[in-house]
């Protein structure tokens, strides 16, 4: 039965790479620049969030439901403030209103020119 | 990537649309009244569901009443500086600004008595329960507010 254990492959490879020797010595900072490399090219690899966004915009959206899930809850949100931002405007003018009303009764709250 | 920036701004014009649409269609009430000729009297006629005979009617009291409050306005302008003067001119009480007090406060009542005819004349033109309503709602902005304590 064949195994895919690394030791029992390349044996002859591992022999010859315990019996060499090397009296060169490493240059300096060796390991830190190493460290360096490696965490440039994953820095590299790793996605930005800009692409990311636009994967999503490029395969997820145009798909059908994505799509009309994403479309509906952008109408909900519109039609939502939509009702909020006039529930607020008009309670403010019904304030309004109301106020400048007593003061046109009321002489201790007249505004006076 | 083309069919997917479509459906990105698709979605956020039909947003803008639609937010548009309802804060137009619920503020076109509140912006008529902004509009028209008196949007107080506009806004009490929303505010109380009049009919336009009774909205005619509370327009006319409250055209018969603004001469009386620019009246009552005058006089009472008149008297804060005939008792700011007298207090600028001594460090105490004298006849003349205890006088000047009384009077103040006679203003004051007649003005009260002469908003709560107004009051109750406006409120009779109305349906019994806006009636009650609008008493409540404007005795409580005028003067019962000078008697809260604070």
């Amino acid at each position: 039965m064949k195994t895919d254990k690394p030791d029992h492959r390349d044996d002859a490879l591992r022999n010859v790479l315990k019996e060499w020797h090397s009296d060169a010595a490493l240059p300096p900072r060796f390991q830190e620049n190493v460290w360096r490399c490696i965490q440039l090219a994953q820095a590299q690899t790793a996605p930005s969030l800009w692409a990311a966004v636009a994967h999503w915009i490029g395969t997820m959206l145009p798909r059908p439901a994505m799509a009309s899930a994403y479309v509906a809850i952008l109408l909900v949100v519109g039609a939502t403030a939509g009702w909020t931002q006039a529930h607020h405007t008009n309670v403010r003018v019904a304030n309004e209103l109301g106020a400048r009303y007593v003061q046109q009764l009321d002489p201790y709250q007249a505004v006076r020119p | 990537m083309r069919k997917g920036l479509l459906i990105l701004v698709f979605g956020l014009m039909a947003a803008a649309a639609v937010y548009g649409c309802i804060y137009l269609t619920c503020t076109a009430s509140a912006r008529s009244m902004e509009r028209s000729d008196k949007p107080e009297l506009a806004w009490l006629k929303e505010e109380f569901n009049l009919s336009d005979a009774e909205f005619k009617r509370v327009s006319e009291l409250h055209a018969a009443y603004l001469p009386q409050c620019a009246e009552m306005c005058k006089q009472i302008d008149a008297q804060n500086l005939r008792l700011k003067k007298l207090l600028a001119a001594t460090n105490q009480v004298t006849p003349e600004i205890e006088t000047a007090i009384v009077e103040s406060s006679r203003l004051r009542g007649e003005c009260q008595r002469q908003m709560l005819e107004h009051f109750y004349a406006v409120s009779r033109t109305m349906p019994p329960e806006q009636g009650r309503r609008y008493l409540a709602w404007v005795q409580d902005r005028t003067f019962l507010s000078d008697f809260a304590m604070q």
